[in-house]
């Protein structure tokens, strides 16, 4: 397991200005230092803090010069027209069941070649594994346009399967390499024990290991959400009707201009809001996890 | 013995299965198949008509936008990869400190890299706007030139770039991770020998975490050279053809708008410049990097 961005060594400046004669700028070191912080904090998050107040103010309030930065009346409605806008139930529900659909793919088909990599002994298991690697540099814009073809022949176009099916073929290297990295670390013993209780691969991989990786693909589940939530170039690029969009395109369009029509930004925002939110969920419930994969990937990396 | 070896290598053929066939399938496939589309004419409803090296003689020589958005792509990874290396390890020492609340601001910093992408950038996308959107009014209120951001041909890069960088977070993390790799005996090694911080960076800091920044280097700059939903949304490639990235060009002759006949070939064409392109970046990079990076088993 990876130690995580918890305790650190301390290397401040302040840190080497040891001399008790050097104490004042200690203490304004850490003035500063939580100068910088506050600035760091208002960057991330006014923004965030400014989409609610539009979210909040009526259409045409959100036009006026100079821009106020508190709503006049608040316009809670905003909150169920915006979503009305674009029909946001149904597209929340594509979008949830493309993102659950991709994330129990990728992170199960991953997990078994990163079984088979790491605990089995069969003829190319390293050419295998560097196949996987390598292919994490190729850019994904290659396959878009033999891809896109492919799935029209077979009638997989303005479907969710191009969405849904390659997460179950392996999906992300990424993850396959994260889970080899993790399977690598349990001692093999305990695979020797479950053999001479008769368990066989299956049984090992789903009752032993699964119960012991369990950082791992929770990290990689987080990570899958997070990307099949956010994808936008796939499905705009697979899926023709709207009815089938998932959020991420159905957002994109609410802000296209239509034949001179301004957007509705209160509109809009209300319902960015919404969009966000079972990512930001995710995050905070789970901020030990994202952290960790990225570690995980941090430390492997250095050998 | 012999029967477990056996049935380990029936057992991890199924296991490794769904990714091998995932792996010819959407790598293998695709990589030849476009390398002999890049080689035709395809409307994706007829057959391929083979056309050798005409779509990159028609790329270099005749077409007004090829140049402008290879530009456009160098000026975008010239100006984002540094950025957000120099920003992300800043930011990553910053808050490798100890001091109270350091949680919350790295949890903040990270924040915006979990939010879709198509939100933030359609809410940077109004932040920008030269006369309702949050920048100007602040840079107005403090008495700060104002911009006209995304519609300005000279600005629009710059304000895609600035967009980006707001997810800065997400290569902080990285090198927060690497900083935390790096073993205390050798800061209290400098301390007792007397450096100063700056000795401290460039003598330990840096070199310790040299082959993460490498890898940043590779990943960033190949994620850079396919940036697609930023200029996407925020400008469409404007004003003129200041943002129209290589990316933009690929999914406009590839799936142009309704009544457009798509020009399958060609955009093949252009993926395997970029495509080269990333290669001979990974190459180089890696190819010099002994000069810059630190390794503790090779005598220099």
């Amino acid at each position: 397991m990876t130690t995580l961005p918890t305790e650190a060594p301390p290397v401040t400046a302040a840190d080497h200005a040891v001399s008790p004669a050097k104490k004042k700028p200690r203490v304004v070191g850490t003035t500063a230092w939580y100068v910088v912080a506050l600035f760091i904090c208002a960057v991330m998050i006014v923004p965030l803090l400014w989409m609610i107040t539009i979210g909040l103010k009526s259409r045409t309030a959100v036009f006026d010069i100079p821009p106020r930065l508190l709503p006049h009346e608040f316009q809670w409605s905003n909150f169920v027209k915006g979503p009305q806008a674009i029909n946001f139930p149904r597209l929340f529900l594509n979008s949830m069941v493309i993102t659950a659909l991709s994330v129990l793919g990728g992170v199960l088909t991953a997990m078994m070649a990163g079984y088979a990599l790491a605990r089995l002994r069969f003829p190319g298991r390293k050419t295998w594994f560097y196949l996987f690697v390598g292919s994490m540099l190729l850019p994904g814009v290659v396959g878009l346009i033999p891809l896109f073809q492919l799935y029209k022949s077979i009638g997989w176009y303005d479907t969710w399967l191009p969405l849904i099916v390659p997460a179950f073929l392996g999906g992300n290297p990424l993850f396959i390499f994260l889970a080899r990295q993790y399977f690598l670390a349990i001692p093999y013993s305990i695979d020797e024990a479950a053999k001479i209780d008769g368990a066989g691969h299956l049984r090992i991989f789903v009752s032993v290991m699964l119960p012991l990786t369990r950082p791992a693909w929770l990290t990689m589940a987080i990570l899958a959400f997070q990307a099949s939530w956010n994808d936008y170039l796939n499905p705009l690029v697979y899926l023709y009707s709207s009815g089938k969009w998932p959020l991420s395109v159905g957002m994109a369009s609410f802000i296209s201009p239509f034949a001179g029509k301004t957007p509705d930004w209160s509109y809009y925002m209300a319902t960015n809001l919404l969009y966000m939110l079972p990512p930001l969920i995710i995050f905070f419930a789970a901020q030990r996890y994202f952290i960790q994969g990225l570690g995980a990937l941090g430390s492997t990396n250095q050998k | 013995m012999s029967r477990n070896a056996g049935s380990d290598v029936k057992a991890a053929y199924l296991f490794i299965a769904p990714a091998v066939i995932g792996f010819l399938v959407f790598v293998g496939y695709p990589l030849i198949r476009s390398f002999y589309l890049a080689l035709t004419k395809y409307n994706g409803l007829t057959d391929p008509i083979f056309v050798g090296l005409g779509n990159f003689r028609r790329l270099f020589s005749t077409d007004p936008a090829f140049w402008p958005s290879l530009r456009a792509t160098g000026y975008l990874v010239l100006l984002y990869v540094p950025l957000s290396l120099v920003l992300g390890l800043a930011l990553a020492m910053f808050l490798n400190q100890r001091f109270a609340g350091v949680r919350v601001v790295r949890t903040l910093a990270y924040l915006p890299v979990v939010l879709p992408a198509v939100a933030t950038i359609t809410l940077w996308k109004f932040m920008l706007d030269p006369q309702v959107g949050l920048l100007n009014t602040i840079l107005d209120r403090i008495g700060l030139p104002t911009s006209l951001w995304l519609q300005s041909p000279k600005m629009a890069m710059p304000s895609v770039v600035l967009v980006m960088l707001w997810g800065v977070g997400g290569t902080m993390i990285i090198f927060l991770a690497a900083l935390q790799a790096v073993p205390t005996e050798l800061y209290e090694a400098a301390k007792v020998d007397g450096a100063g911080p700056w000795a401290v960076f460039f003598r330990i800091t840096l070199p310790v975490i040299s082959p993460i920044m490498l890898l940043q280097v590779i990943l960033q700059t190949t994620a850079a050279l396919q940036t697609f939903n930023q200029p996407k949304i925020l400008t469409g490639g404007g004003p003129g053809f200041s943002t129209n990235v290589l990316m933009l060009g690929i999914y406009n002759n590839g799936f142009p708008t309704l009544g457009k006949i798509p020009q399958l070939g060609y955009a093949s064409a252009q993926v395997w410049v970029l495509f080269i392109i990333i290669i001979a970046v990974i190459a180089l990079t890696a190819k010099f990097s002994s000069l810059w990076t630190y390794s503790d088993n090779t005598p220099d």
